[in-house]
């Protein structure tokens, strides 16, 4: 395997100066496929430089190997405690969501977590491949959580022909989702707006074509509600792409899903079907762990047909 | 060699499993087989039992190699 070259480079070069500890990772998810890492990694990459200016590089990298560091310390103390350590959304919305300081670094290195992460770099490959490959010409996507905005600006980038309505609750959300959507050019196709996931509810039943909804439910008391909302706003036929994090610890994690089954059957009461899933844990984890992390997405189709 | 340095020894043979590990101010990640981020915060959390004040994640992360960390080490015990 050749050298990363261009941004990826860079990005290599400073985490093996200022954080070897944190490289290894990043090698491993450009070893499972390295001409789609570095083709996905590259238009990432030159996004956040455009977005974040001449100090892109050392910034976000700070920003990633922070929030690198503060899930390991988190799922560690999650090992000891034998549970998460918060299970109060407003305390998660008061202290990380609404802080714009603490959430814009957050969300910078979440952002690079999408393909750094070489679990989540399969999850890319599953978005890239069976959610956004079949999604039908024109769609009107609705993405719920965007967060730094990437699943959903990587998807009105690569299809000319879609668009997007993103809603979040965290400002700091709203402000880099936009910025980063700016810099791929689809700003034209894309909104993002302050809001609660929850009052979704009252959205027009069957108004999206496709939804996007990436590492929210483990963020929420009752993800229930939060099913209801896609399995509402998804009009039949329609495909959710939903992601979400099992037996993960992090400091807004608050609902502790343990089996890959409890997604599934969440999205089946419903009305929805899952197609496609996937789950994945990262290639290390802490010796002796009782709790084996895993990242888990499904393609889910909202049922047409009677049964499916 | 600084008795914070000795001591910080003996919890990287315990964290790696290797007794043959010798420390120098000047030793990075890049110097030691298998510290990587996993095995970083293992080692931070062991510090901090060992050397009896806790961590934060912050302070860790900007760490530059073996000495930095000594420094950390040693303005703590003092405050
Ligand atoms: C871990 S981030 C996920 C970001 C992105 N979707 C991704 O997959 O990387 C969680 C996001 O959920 C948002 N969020 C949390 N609770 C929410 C709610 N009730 N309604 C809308 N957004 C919420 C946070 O502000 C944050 O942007």
């Amino acid at each position: 395997m050749s050298e990363p070259t261009g941004l990826l480079g860079e990005v290599f070069a400073d985490l093996a100066a200022r954080h070897p500890a944190s490289l290894r990772g990043a090698q491993e998810a450009r070893a499972i496929e390295p001409a789609r890492f570095d083709a996905t990694a590259e238009r990432y990459l030159g996004w956040l430089r455009k977005a974040r200016g001449d100090a892109w590089l050392t910034s976000s990298v700070n920003a990633y190997v922070q929030f690198s560091t503060d899930v390991i310390f988190a799922q560690a103390d999650y090992e000891d405690d034998g549970a998460y350590a918060h299970d109060s959304f407003a305390k998660a919305h008061a202290e990380v969501y609404s802080q714009r300081h603490v959430m814009d670094e957050y969300l910078w290195g979440v952002y690079l977590t999408n393909f750094l992460w070489v679990h989540h770099m399969e999850i890319m490959r599953f978005f890239q491949d069976r959610f956004l490959a079949p999604l039908p010409a024109n769609a009107h996507i609705v993405e719920i959580a965007p967060g730094h905005g990437g699943w959903g600006v990587w998807a009105t980038a690569s299809r000319p022909d879609v668009d997007l309505e993103g809603f979040d609750i965290s400002p700091s959300s709203i402000a880099i989702a936009s910025s980063i959507a700016n810099a791929a050019g689809v700003s034209d196709r894309v909104t993002y707006t302050l809001r609660n996931a929850l009052d979704l509810a009252v959205m027009p039943e069957a108004s999206a074509d496709a939804v996007i909804c990436s590492f929210l439910v483990e963020h929420l008391e009752q993800p229930d509600q939060l099913f209801a909302v896609i399995g509402r706003i998804l009009k039949p036929g329609g495909t959710a792409f939903i992601t979400g994090a099992l037996t993960a610890a992090q400091v807004d994690h608050i609902y502790e899903f343990r089996r890959e089954s409890e997604l599934i059957v969440l999205a089946e009461q419903h009305g929805m079907r899952v197609r496609e899933s996937l789950s994945v844990s990262p290639q290390r984890i802490l010796p002796k762990a009782k709790f084996l992390p895993r990242s888990m997405a499904m393609a889910v189709t909202r049922c047409a047909h009677g049964f499916w | 060699m600084s008795a914070t340095l000795d001591k910080l020894t003996t919890v990287f043979h315990d964290v790696f499993e290797d007794d043959d590990i010798v420390l120098t101010r000047e030793t990075t990640a890049a110097d030691i087989a298998g510290w990587d981020s996993l095995r970083n915060v293992m080692l931070m959390r062991k510090v901090g039992r060992t050397f009896g004040f806790p961590i934060d994640t912050s302070e860790v992360t900007g760490l530059k190699n073996v000495g930095a960390l000594v420094d950390m080490i040693d303005r703590k015990k003092g405050a």
